[in-house]
């Protein structure tokens, strides 16, 4: 009993999928996103292309920053990659659900779409389909996702100016939203527990070192989270009908 | 300032950014083959993503940087309440009614502050 019949059906629901919120936040965020690089004096080529190319918000909004601010290049590039490396794990926790058949060098494309948004969505939806479709899906939700990102970016880069800031702050508002209300569907107790520790953990590493605290969050938190998970919540199938 | 922003500074920044971004990506990719989805190593290395994400959601709420920075501190945690309690008021999911209910909301203050 597969929930799709062929790899287009997949596909195709991938998109539907992520013609809702998905797309809602991604535009959402970008259009903020292309309204503050205006306010700030870049050119709209460079504003566009930051969300094509890179196409990770956060990295995004502290590469800005970091220029107004006249950090080094060295620093900038440091910087961003290092609020980057939650890619790290988001590609290892996501990809190995493929199947063997589509774990091919493809991937190193397919990858490039993959933000937040898709992410959660699809760890959400992949024990439900079957293996063999999980590619296609993920391939309709992402790309949608990121076609639509330099496209808000420019229209906000335009629009920044004459929309009531009312709206701006609206729009700026659904993309921290949209995460926090895509943990209320996280099952296993392991990430719960990560998410809550991370949580109240974020912003005391923020305090100490911004650059790292993502990373350094992650490790703590999420060790924490697993070691609790693995020591006490665990269902103990072995020892304990011994 | 300005003169600067126009030129190379910004797009060798641009391109070390997009760069390093790409390389997270690609060592995602790499990783992934050596590691199988019922290993412990995933496991742990799922409450480590989960934990990265709540880390950042929580920074753009409680700490945001430029326009989300001029509103409130409770009240910002006052409309995300609100919005959870309606996405968790129903079993199906209610992302969309829940988005809007804070997007509403955040904009409802936005133009009630700007009216004398």
């Amino acid at each position: 009993m597969s929930r799709f019949a062929n790899r287009r059906e997949a596909f195709w629901r991938g998109i539907r999928d992520a013609l809702g919120a998905p797309v809602l936040v991604l535009f959402a965020g970008m259009v903020g996103f292309g309204a503050m690089s205006r306010s700030h004096g870049f050119d709209v080529w460079m504003t566009g292309l930051t969300s094509l190319l890179m196409f990770a918000l956060p990295g995004q909004v502290v590469m800005l920053e970091m220029f107004i601010s006249g950090a080094s290049l060295l620093a900038i590039g440091f910087a961003v990659t290092l609020t980057s490396t939650r890619f790290v794990t988001m590609v290892v926790t996501l990809f190995p659900q493929f199947h063997q058949r589509d774990r091919n060098p493809l991937q190193y494309l397919w990858v490039h779409m993959l933000a937040m948004t898709a992410w959660a969505v699809s760890m959400r939806e992949f024990p439900s389909i079957d293996p063999k479709h999980r590619m296609n899906y993920f391939i309709g939700l992402a790309l949608p996702c990121w076609l639509i990102s330099p496209m808000g970016t420019v229209l906000g880069y335009f629009v920044a100016g004459w929309v009531p800031t009312a709206v701006t702050l609206g729009l700026v508002f659904i993309n921290p939203l949209f995460f926090l209300l895509t943990f209320t569907d996280v099952k296993p107790w392991a990430n719960r527990l990560a998410i809550g520790l991370g949580c109240l953990m974020g912003p005391a590493f923020y305090v100490l070192d911004a650059d790292s605290s993502l990373l350094l969050t992650g490790l703590v938190a999420g060790t924490l989270a697993y070691w609790i998970d693995r020591r006490w919540l665990r269902p103990r199938s072995i020892e304990v009908s011994s | 300032m300005n003169a600067d922003l126009q030129g190379w500074g910004v797009w060798l920044a641009l391109s070390a950014a997009c760069i390093g971004t790409y390389i997270c990506r690609a060592a995602g990719v790499l990783l992934s083959d050596h590691i199988h989805q019922d290993s412990e190593v995933f496991r742990w290395l799922s409450a480590v993503t989960y934990a990265m994400v709540a880390a950042l959601t929580v920074r753009m709420i409680l700490m945001p940087l430029g326009l989300l920075s001029t509103v409130p501190m409770l009240l910002r945690v006052v409309i995300c309440a609100l919005s959870v309690a309606v996405m968790a008021s129903s079993p199906q999911r209610r992302m969309v009614p829940a988005l809007l209910t804070g997007t509403l909301l955040m904009l409802a203050y936005g133009v009630l502050r700007t009216s004398p």
